[in-house]
């Protein structure tokens, strides 16, 4: 089949998009976490110099944009990470379908939250 | 079907779990420092102190540690669940466990030469 | 009238087809698809056999949901219904698919019971409380339709993969006080295709026509085979 299996929505229930999401917000913060480390190795530049010049980039009104893609994967990554653990540990299996949808709700809050934490430090 | 024993999988899936329950409260911890102490805790100055301190120092290592493995765990279980991966699952391991090492060492060099 | 469109694969290529099925009140898919077959075009290949929800030969895709087609109304489905095989199996001619692995996969993780006093020749009886048969009661309604192995992700991109069915089956036993096979079936368990590569999309446990809940059953498969590993190799 390939990994296209993990793409079929027709007919799926709101599980499969969270799986999906998942797995896709997964690579994409590995992904980041490479990026992180890499960007990290500017302070080895013990003037500063280096690392303030990144930073004016990416703490921008331009780079904003990424950021709060990124809290979104992070966020949800992080809430659906945590009800799929709650069922692996046995519990609350019985209520999977409401907590799906509790959880989604608290993914999407706190997402516009941290987002627009991000938007009033890039000087909103 | 293969039945032969592995040890890395159930510990595998045991320190996914744990990992990823303390990772919600350490990089939250992490973002609120970062983006909600201060306007200036971004600034490089900032960061190098922080950084000096021994209890931020031993939380960013643990940090470190603990989202490395997590990523390369996570990125392991997505190769297995394909043919391809689990027909190459030895060289799988061995590849997602060294890059786990190497970003937790990595990590570790930049956090004790700031 | 309803449409009917069907998913036909003639063995080298794969095509749609509509019939016109006068749909009335109580008619069931199964049906409606020995009715196509009867009047208009006997090469419809599709297994069934109980009409009743029992033997499990009938599940397939009906509306992009893989149900029974002998326990689904035509009348609550549409002026249209979609029929076709069910994915993640090899289809062999229109909707009938290869279910020789799937049933493989049943056989490899042992599910019958595994005693050490086995004796043909004096039987003896086992005993058991009602608390201990709710224990998996739920597990034993599978009817190995293999809807939920068509749905699982995990199943769509690794072949071998036990799959949601097979591992209920082991749980089914593991879970039944009489059993005395516990440690085979966590080794079979916990091979690299085994409870490892389940990520809980649950979305077996969404179609079961049977809401036997084998999502449920995997984690808990995997939560007793995680700790007898861990035991195992701490030496306790």
């Amino acid at each position: 089949m390939g990994v296209s299996g993990w793409f079929r929505f027709k007919g799926r229930s709101l599980f499969s998009w969270a799986f999906t999401f998942q797995r896709l917000t997964g690579v994409v913060l590995l992904i980041y976490l490479l990026a992180h480390l890499t960007y990290l190795s500017t302070l080895l530049d013990t003037t500063g110099a280096t690392y303030e010049s990144m930073i004016a980039i990416t703490v921008s009104r331009q780079f904003l944009i990424f950021d709060i893609l990124l809290i979104l994967c992070g966020v949800f990554h992080g809430v659906n990470g945590f009800r799929i653990i709650l069922h692996e540990f046995g519990i609350a299996y019985g209520y999977r379908k409401p907590l799906l949808a509790i959880f989604i709700v608290i993914a999407v809050v706190v997402w516009l939250y941290a987002s627009y934490i991000m938007y009033s430090l890039t000087g909103g | 079907m293969e039945s032969a024993k592995s040890v890395m999988e159930p510990i595998a899936w045991i320190f996914q779990m744990l990992t990823g329950l303390v990772m919600i409260l350490l990089i939250t911890l992490h973002f609120y420092v970062t983006h909600m102490t201060s306007h200036e805790a971004l600034k490089y100055a900032e960061v190098v102190s922080r950084v000096a301190q021994p209890e931020f120092k031993a939380m960013y290592a643990a940090l470190l540690l603990i989202v490395s493995f997590h990523a390369f765990n996570g990125l392991r279980a997505i190769l297995l669940d394909t043919n391809a991966g689990m027909r190459g699952r030895k060289t799988v391991n061995a590849l997602t466990t060294l890059a786990f090492l190497l970003a937790f060492v990595y990590g570790l060099y930049l956090l004790f030469s700031i | 009238m309803v449409e009917f469109k069907i998913r036909r694969y003639d063995g080298e290529k794969s095509y749609w087809q509509s019939f016109e099925v006068p749909a009335k009140r109580g008619m069931t898919v199964l049906e409606a698809l020995y009715y196509i077959k009867e009047n208009y075009d006997s090469s419809l290949a599709f297994r069934a056999s109980c009409r009743m929800g029992i033997c499990g030969s009938c599940a397939m895709k009906i509306n992009d949901k893989p149900r029974l087609a002998c326990e689904t109304q035509v009348l609550t489905l549409g002026n249209t219904v979609k029929v076709e095989p069910l994915d993640n199996f090899k289809v062999i001619k229109d909707l009938i698919t290869e279910f020789d692995g799937f049933f493989e996969k049943l056989k490899a993780v042992k599910p019958h019971l595994i005693r050490k006093d086995d004796n043909y020749a004096e039987p003896k009886e086992l005993l058991q409380t009602p608390e201990e048969l709710n224990e998996y009661y739920v597990f034993t309604l599978c009817i190995k339709c293999g809807a939920c192995y068509s749905v699982c992700p995990a199943a769509a991109t690794l072949d071998e993969y036990l799959g949601p069915a097979a591992m209920t089956a082991a749980y089914r036993f593991c879970a039944d006080s009489r059993d005395e096979g516990q440690k085979e079936r966590y080794e079979i368990a916990s091979s690299p295709n085994g409870v490892w590569r389940c990520h809980l999309a649950m979305e077996c446990s969404e179609v079961c026509p049977k809401n036997v809940e084998p999502a449920k059953a995997v984690q808990l498969l995997r939560r007793k085979t995680a700790f007898s590993m861990l035991k195992s190799l701490l030496g306790w």
